[in-house]
């Protein structure tokens, strides 16, 4: 759901910028929050350190999921890469009414998830990171594999 | 009738190319898109003096409910009921060719019990302002 509503933010906000980007070439890069970093969670016990604590110094998670006894709190960091050139850009000085586009391009997105688990008390049972925002990249080829 | 012939010297040539080139560089770098810079947002900022206003233990759902309205999400977990509330903010700039979009997410969690009071309250502390950035790329300023 919150990756929905950053979605429809996100198709919202690009559908504005389209209109600009139609230039001969174009870099694009969406980022949702800010990446948490191993360091910054050196402080979680577990066993010790509430959810109170977790969001005192992380603020507040993005998602809670139940699972089994467990509650599951979720940061998410997104990052998404995207680039195209178009080279039937150049076409529109030498045929004025009809400039054919010839679009290459590419991107990816990546979303790291730092997720914590919670008791009934809400003491940190255990946490960890899943890192996937480092397989979004600029690309100019569409091809391959 | 004195006419003077048209210059088809290699000099002469050069001198008419320049200025078009240049007259082209320029045609091309205002026929490119100039900048945007969009905002945007989801849900209500609230502000801590709101949230002061549920105490735990003490506030009930219809309490909760009047201060933040109706949850956007209600998550049940281990016999407790979570009210969701989402609030993002979007800043996106575009210039020229680069473009830029940052979401931020500051949500709000509201954890019951099972008597319906207020259990805890999980708001944390609030992510920094977002900025307006156009720069896509990690280097050189980092990300």
């Amino acid at each position: 759901m919150t990756r929905t509503i950053a979605s429809l933010l996100c198709a919202l906000l690009l559908i504005g910028q389209a209109a600009c980007l139609r230039g001969p070439i174009g870099w694009q890069r969406v980022s949702l929050n800010q990446r948490i970093a191993a360091e910054d969670v050196r402080f979680i016990i577990d066993g010790q350190t509430s959810l109170a604590e977790v969001t005192a110094r992380l603020g507040s998670p993005d998602e809670m999921v139940a699972v089994g006894d467990h509650v599951l709190a979720r940061y998410h960091f997104t990052d998404g890469k995207y680039f195209r050139a178009n080279f039937g850009w150049g076409l529109r000085f030498l045929i004025p009414y009809y400039s054919p586009d010839l679009v290459l391009g590419g991107g990816g997105i990546g979303t790291d998830i730092f997720q914590v688990a919670c008791d009934a008390q809400w003491i940190v049972r255990d946490h960890a990171f899943a890192t996937h925002a480092n397989s979004s990249e600029f690309r100019l080829l569409p091809f391959g594999d | 009738m004195n006419r003077v012939p048209p210059d088809h010297t290699p000099s002469g040539r050069a001198r008419l190319i320049r200025p078009a080139l240049v007259l082209g560089l320029l045609w091309a770098l205002f026929s490119t898109p100039g900048c945007a810079f969009v905002r945007g947002s989801y849900g209500e900022d609230v502000n801590q003096g709101d949230l002061s206003s549920i105490k735990k233990g003490v506030s009930t759902r219809g309490d909760v409910a009047s201060v933040l309205g109706a949850p956007d999400r209600i998550v049940e977990a281990n016999g407790h009921e979570i009210f969701h509330y989402y609030h993002f903010d979007v800043k996106s700039g575009f210039i020229l060719i680069f473009s830029r979009t940052n979401i931020k997410s500051d949500d709000i969690f509201v954890i019951f019990n099972q008597a319906g009071i207020v259990e805890d309250l999980v708001s944390g502390k609030k992510k920094p302002p977002l900025e307006f950035q156009f720069w896509p790329f990690d280097w050189p300023f980092g990300p």
